[in-house]
Parts: C-alpha cells; sequence; structure tokens
C-alpha cells in the first residue's frame, strides 16, 4: 500500500530571493514571448535538500504559491556549495512578479527579492503561460 | 586530465621507437601536448593484445575535437562574451596594449588569441598561447577570470 | 584595425567600442559586444506594426487616438524612458508639464534613490573611466555585473590596464563581493567574495564600520570577526576604492545613511579616496533622472500643476496605480506588466494604455494605442548618460525605418 498517496504532499515554506541571469535578460531580447525566455525564467532554484524533502527531482515542475499568486515553474538544484535549506532563487520576471507581495508601505518600492511563499510538486502540471 | 605517469601505464612500454620518440615515456609526453596521437603507436593501434588499452586512450583524446592545438576549448554555450578573457590574456594585452589590454576594442592588428565575436569568445593564433611551443608555462589568465569556466585546456 | 565604432545600447555602460557588419538592411555580425549587446544590436531590426485597439493602424490615426485619451484624462501617468535617449526625456518632461501628468520612471523602484543621493551630493563619486585608471579596491556589493553588466568587469572596474595601473590586474587591483548569494561576479572574486545572509546588509555596513575604526565588528548572524577585519583591513589600504551598489543592496537598506556613512568614514580611514557608484541597468535611466533634476529638482516621481512639480512616493508608479489615482497611462520604452508586481500592476488594465516600445510587450499587447518606434543606438540616434554619469553620443547603424519615441512624443504634443 502506498502510504504516500494518503499523505498531503509536503509542502515547504520559502523566502524567495530574485536576480538576473544574463541568458534570460538575452532571451527576452530576443523574444519575450518565446519558448526560451519561459525557460529561463519560470524557474525556481532550492536547496538539494529542499527538493529532496519535496520528493521531486531536477527539472521536475512545482507549485510556488502565497496569497498574491499561483504558478507552476521547473525546479532546479541551486549548486550553490553553502547550504541554503528555506531560502529559493529565482530569475527576477513576470513569474516572479505574480508572487510579490502590494504592500510597500507607501514607499514605491514593492519587495521585489523578498518573497515569501510555499512550494509543492506540481505532479508534472504544465509550466504557467505568460500572459495577462 | 589524466597525467603522462598514467597514460605511460596504458602504453606498450616496449620503447620500439616507431613512433619516431625515444621512449614510451617521451611518447606519452608528445600524447600530452598534442604533438602526437594515440594512432601514431602502430604497435598498440594494430596489435590486438593492446586493443582495449587503444580504446581507452584514444577515448581520453577523442573528447577534444574540436579543441585548439594547445587544447584550448571554449564551450560556447557557457560564454557570456563579457571579456574578461580577453582583456587579462597577457600574449593579448602585450600585442594590444591600448585595444584590448585597456579594455577595449582591439586596435592593432597583432596576434590576438581571443576577441569576442557575436557575443561569444573566439580562439585564434593559438600558437601563441604561453601554454604551447617549447617554453610553455601553465598560464591560467582565461580561466580564472571566467566567471562561468567557457574556456577549458584538456 | 581603428575601425568606425558604435555605441551599445543594452545597459547603463553605454559601450562605445562595437564593430559591426551589415547584410540586408540588418546587423549581421557583431565585434566586442556582450551576449546581451549582440542580441540587442541584431534584434533590432525586427518590426512590429503600430496598433489602435488591438488592430494595425496609420501612425496620423494613433497619434489622434493617444491626444484623445490624454486630453479625456485628469491625472495621466507618463512612465518609462529609461530606454529613450536624453532628447526624447526632455519631450516627455514637457509634454508631463503641459498635461498636469504624473511623470515617473522605473528608478522609483531601482536605483533612483542612490543617484537622487549622488546628484544632491550626499557621496563621493568618481567616473569608471577613473575606476580604470586608478582603481585598487572595487566592491560589487549587492551587485553581479556578470550578468547585469556583463563587460563591467573587463572594460572599466577589474581587468584593463589604465594610466596608474599598468601591471594587471593579479598585482595592482582587489575585486571584493559581498552578496547574498555565489553570484557569477563574486565567483571571479574567489577568496574575497563575503556571503551575508539576506538582509544582513546594514549590520554588515555597521560591522565594517566598526572594523576600519579600530573596534570589534560584531553582526547578530556572527559573521567570524576575523575575515571583517581582513575586510577592513583591505579597505583601509585602498589608495583609491569604489563600491559599486547595486540592487539586493539598496532593498536590504531601510534608509541610504549606513552605506553613506561607510563612504564617510572609509573616506576618513583609508589611505586614498572612496567612491560609490550605483549599477544603473537601463542605458538611461540615470539620463531621465539628471534630466528631471536638472527641470524640478527631483529625480523621479513627480506630479506637474501649471508648470510645478510636486514630488513624492505617492507620485511614484506603485503607489499611483496602487491608489488608482491616474487614470491613463502613456508608457514608453518599457513593459509595467512584466516588471512590476501583478497584485498592482493589475489596476493599469482598468485605464487605457498608450504604449510606446520597439518590441511587442505584455503592456503593448494591452494597449488602446500601440507605437513601434525605432530602437535607440541601432535605428536612431541621440545622447544618453551613462551610469557613472558620462554623457555618451550615438549615431544609429541602419537607416529608420521606423519613427522615433521622440518623435512621436513631438507629434503627440502637436495634436493635444
Amino acid at each position: 500500500m502506498d502510504f504516500g498517496s494518503f499523505l498531503a504532499a509536503p509542502e515547504i515554506k520559502v523566502k524567495i530571493v530574485t536576480y538576473r541571469d544574463i541568458f534570460q535578460n538575452k532571451a527576452m531580447i530576443e523574444d519575450r514571448f518565446g519558448e526560451e525566455y519561459k525557460n529561463t525564467s519560470a524557474l525556481i532554484k532550492m536547496d538539494s535538500a529542499d527538493l529532496k524533502q519535496m520528493s521531486v527531482k531536477k527539472g521536475d515542475t512545482v507549485i510556488v504559491k502565497n496569497s498574491f499568486g499561483n504558478i507552476v515553474v521547473k525546479v532546479e538544484e541551486s549548486g550553490y556549495e553553502t547550504p541554503h535549506k528555506g531560502i529559493a532563487y529565482m530569475p527576477n520576471s513576470p513569474w516572479s512578479n505574480m508572487l510579490v507581495s502590494d504592500e510597500t508601505n507607501g514607499t514605491g518600492v514593492p519587495k521585489f527579492k523578498d518573497i515569501e511563499a510555499t512550494v509543492t510538486s506540481a505532479k508534472g502540471a504544465k509550466v504557467t503561460d505568460l500572459e495577462f | 586530465m589524466t597525467s603522462t605517469m598514467e597514460l605511460y601505464q596504458l602504453l606498450p612500454k616496449t620503447n620500439c621507437k616507431e613512433c619516431g620518440k625515444n621512449s614510451c615515456m617521451a611518447f606519452a609526453a608528445a600524447l600530452m601536448a598534442r604533438e602526437l596521437t594515440p594512432d601514431d603507436c602502430p604497435p598498440m593501434k594494430n596489435d590486438p593484445k593492446y586493443k582495449e588499452n587503444y580504446e581507452t586512450v584514444s577515448g581520453m583524446f577523442s573528447t577534444t575535437e574540436g579543441a585548439t592545438e594547445t587544447g584550448l576549448i571554449v564551450h560556447e554555450e557557457l560564454c557570456f562574451g563579457c571579456g574578461n578573457c580577453v582583456v587579462a590574456c597577457p600574449v593579448n594585452v602585450a600585442n594590444d596594449p591600448y585595444g584590448v589590454g585597456s579594455g577595449k576594442a582591439p586596435k592593432s592588428t597583432g596576434k590576438l588569441i581571443l576577441i569576442i565575436e557575436d557575443g561569444i569568445v573566439k580562439a585564434q593564433n593559438v600558437d601563441e598561447c604561453r601554454r604551447f611551443g617549447k617554453n610553455k608555462i601553465l598560464c591560467t589568465g582565461c580561466i580564472v577570470t571566467c566567471p562561468v569556466e567557457a574556456i577549458e585546456f584538456v | 584595425m581603428e575601425g568606425n565604432y558604435y555605441v551599445c545600447t543594452g545597459c547603463g555602460l553605454l559601450c562605445d567600442d562595437i564593430e559591426v557588419e551589415l547584410e540586408k538592411d540588418a546587423v549581421s555580425k557583431v565585434y566586442t559586444a556582450c551576449r546581451v549587446g549582440v542580441a540587442h544590436m541584431k534584434e533590432g531590426s525586427r518590426e512590429a506594426v503600430s496598433q489602435v485597439d488591438g488592430k494595425p493602424a496609420e501612425e496620423a490615426a494613433a497619434i489622434e487616438k493617444a491626444a484623445e485619451i490624454l486630453k479625456n484624462a485628469k491625472n495621466p501617468l507618463i512612465f518609462g524612458l529609461g530606454t529613450s535617449t536624453n532628447e526624447a526625456q526632455k519631450k516627455a518632461i514637457e509634454l508631463a508639464k503641459k498635461l498636469n501628468a504624473t511623470l515617473d520612471d522605473t528608478s522609483s523602484f531601482c536605483l533612483g534613490p542612490v543617484v537622487e543621493a549622488l546628484l544632491q551630493e550626499k557621496f563621493n563619486t568618481c567616473t569608471l573611466d577613473d575606476v580604470r585608471h586608478k582603481g585598487d579596491v572595487m566592491i560589487f556589493w549587492g551587485a553581479d555585473p556578470s550578468d547585469s553588466h556583463p563587460r563591467h568587469l573587463s572594460k572599466f572596474s577589474y581587468f584593463p590596464r589604465g594610466e596608474q595601473k599598468q601591471r594587471g590586474w593579479e598585482e595592482e587591483r582587489t575585486a571584493i563581493a559581498i552578496d547574498i548569494r555565489k553570484s557569477h561576479t563574486a565567483k571571479i572574486c574567489g577568496s574575497n567574495f563575503f556571503q551575508i545572509p539576506p538582509g544582513g546588509d546594514t549590520e554588515f555596513i555597521n560591522a565594517l564600520i566598526d572594523g576600519v575604526s579600530g573596534k570589534l565588528p560584531k553582526t547578530s548572524y556572527k559573521f567570524p570577526p576575523k575575515r571583517l577585519l581582513e575586510l577592513a583591513n583591505i579597505l583601509k589600504g585602498a589608495k583609491f576604492g569604489t563600491i559599486f551598489m547595486g540592487l539586493g543592496l539598496l532593498y536590504s537598506l531601510e534608509s541610504l545613511d549606513p552605506i553613506i556613512k561607510l563612504v564617510e568614514v572609509l573616506n576618513e580611514k583609508a589611505k586614498g579616496e572612496f567612491h560609490l557608484i550605483p549599477v544603473v541597468g537601463h542605458y538611461n535611466m540615470r539620463g531621465f533622472n539628471e534630466n528631471l533634476f536638472a527641470e524640478t529638482g527631483y529625480v523621479n516621481c513627480v506630479k506637474f500643476e501649471n508648470g510645478e512639480a510636486k514630488h513624492g512616493p505617492e507620485y511614484s508608479t506603485v503607489e499611483a496605480l496602487k491608489a488608482k489615482a491616474v487614470d491613463a497611462a502613456l508608457i514608453i520604452g518599457s513593459d509595467p506588466l512584466a516588471s512590476l508586481p501583478r497584485s498592482i500592476v493589475k489596476n493599469l488594465l482598468d485605464i487605457p494604455i498608450i504604449s510606446i516600445d520597439p518590441c511587442e510587450t505584455l503592456t503593448s499587447r494591452k494597449a488602446k494605442v500601440y507605437f513601434s518606434t525605432a530602437v535607440t543606438g541601432v535605428e536612431c540616434g541621440g545622447s544618453a548618460t551613462r551610469m557613472d554619469g558620462v554623457e555618451v553620443k550615438f549615431d544609429p547603424i541602419l537607416e529608420a525605418k521606423r519613427p522615433t519615441d521622440e518623435e512621436i512624443l513631438t507629434k503627440i504634443m502637436e495634436a493635444l
């Protein structure tokens, strides 16, 4: 009997930091509606221990959500030598922006690089399309 | 990458001189320096008893397809085109101090080893590379300055 | 090989030494530019068609529609302009005045506050050429120019020879990265990479100030004091030091005071002088800040009323959209539907949008009126201000088939 199927999918709380990536930037210039931009943008990089806990592998899709949005992106191992369980990285993109809080304390500056969200396996669901 | 010694262990060790070198050790060194190829050792190539070793040694060097004579390989898909290697290469600096040596576009038609073409580093004039020739040294100027290990010597 | 050089407008570095080859009215080969620059220069010739209500339209009809939208608006927002020439930016400021509009650029949620403090002379700064000629210690803090400004290190800040730096980077320069992750720039800095936890920058700054002042540097996250002192010693020994400040550092600070204080203290305690340069992204964001500053005394977030500029965060694009304070938007060379939080920018869909952009974007797709304009630096020339304040003039590479954003702004103004 597969006990796993009775358990809620393991959910991980993460703090997401966004960053810029040269290949993503290049892909945006070439075609912001293209596959390459989607492949280089709609992804989250996590600690390998977090991947293990969620029972997902590199290249699988995950649901990243909070009260502002809900997206499906590809998951990767960060490859950083220093462990960073609970901290995830996403390229700054329309996908990460779907999760950014509207709370700015009147400063005019959203917290682009400081996103709180939960991550679970998307069980093969497709990456969220770029549309409005 | 393997050492000359490891490579020597795989050779016939008969010092037959058919390759033109005085010993199998010298042949191993010539292989490492890319002066000769595994096919330049007739016994290893033709004698069935060396078949396995011949395949192993050939395999070691087949990965270097696309490599230049100095063993320099550019992993184009990784390259940012940032030009760090172009500017840091001591030969480039010596041949074009006010162009690439100063961070700018090439100014002299002197022998530059690395240039950026269509956003990707291109190796040329590799015989000028400090890793090449008689007085070669293990220069790492283009390797340590690369953000993504796009340049490799094999 | 002294060539015919062009300027790359792909980022705030404005590299001025780019050679190109042309084939059939398009850029076919690019020399010396980075991967992003090449994409920028080659894609420049891609065509898009001007539209009204999602259908291809003649320019005159689009101008008329745009003017009508702006005339009917009580408080239009003019936004973008980071990828426009100084000339187009000045035209947009004029238009904002005429319309009593809210005017802002991306700097209000990027490095605008740093450029503002710089123009108010709150800290010591220098040019990138100064760094090339003299710089011996450079700190990349919350910045990853290897990805965002790929030639930063090779053209100016680390590897090139300069007037007083003839012996090469290994001997004469020290590059330091302070970041929360090992970025590509941090990788190049090797053992001079200092990894701090997210949000740990203010404490790190204060600890560094203690370190260079001879006190024991302490952080709540227990950063090894020995390493902090090592860093403090490198900084103290600098003859010409520069902090390159990125968004990572800015977003982590509650106010700019600590970093300004650090530059001050370093100027007191170090052998030589210390400087700060914001690592500005878009090729002419600093230009917009300077142009608006010259006109109003503010770098962004203004609302014009009868020729006078009111200023405050409530006039930032983000707050104006959040509060639904604006009733039409003229967006030039920017894609806020992609680059702003969806939780905020969704309000943009409730008001008519006019988009002026060389390429189709999420924003242009939702626009009432879209103008397909020339890529500056590729299809049209002009001038821009580099991230360090140096003005760079440039010529077009190709003959323009499309109007410039400056021309469209002029025509809209005439039609009002």
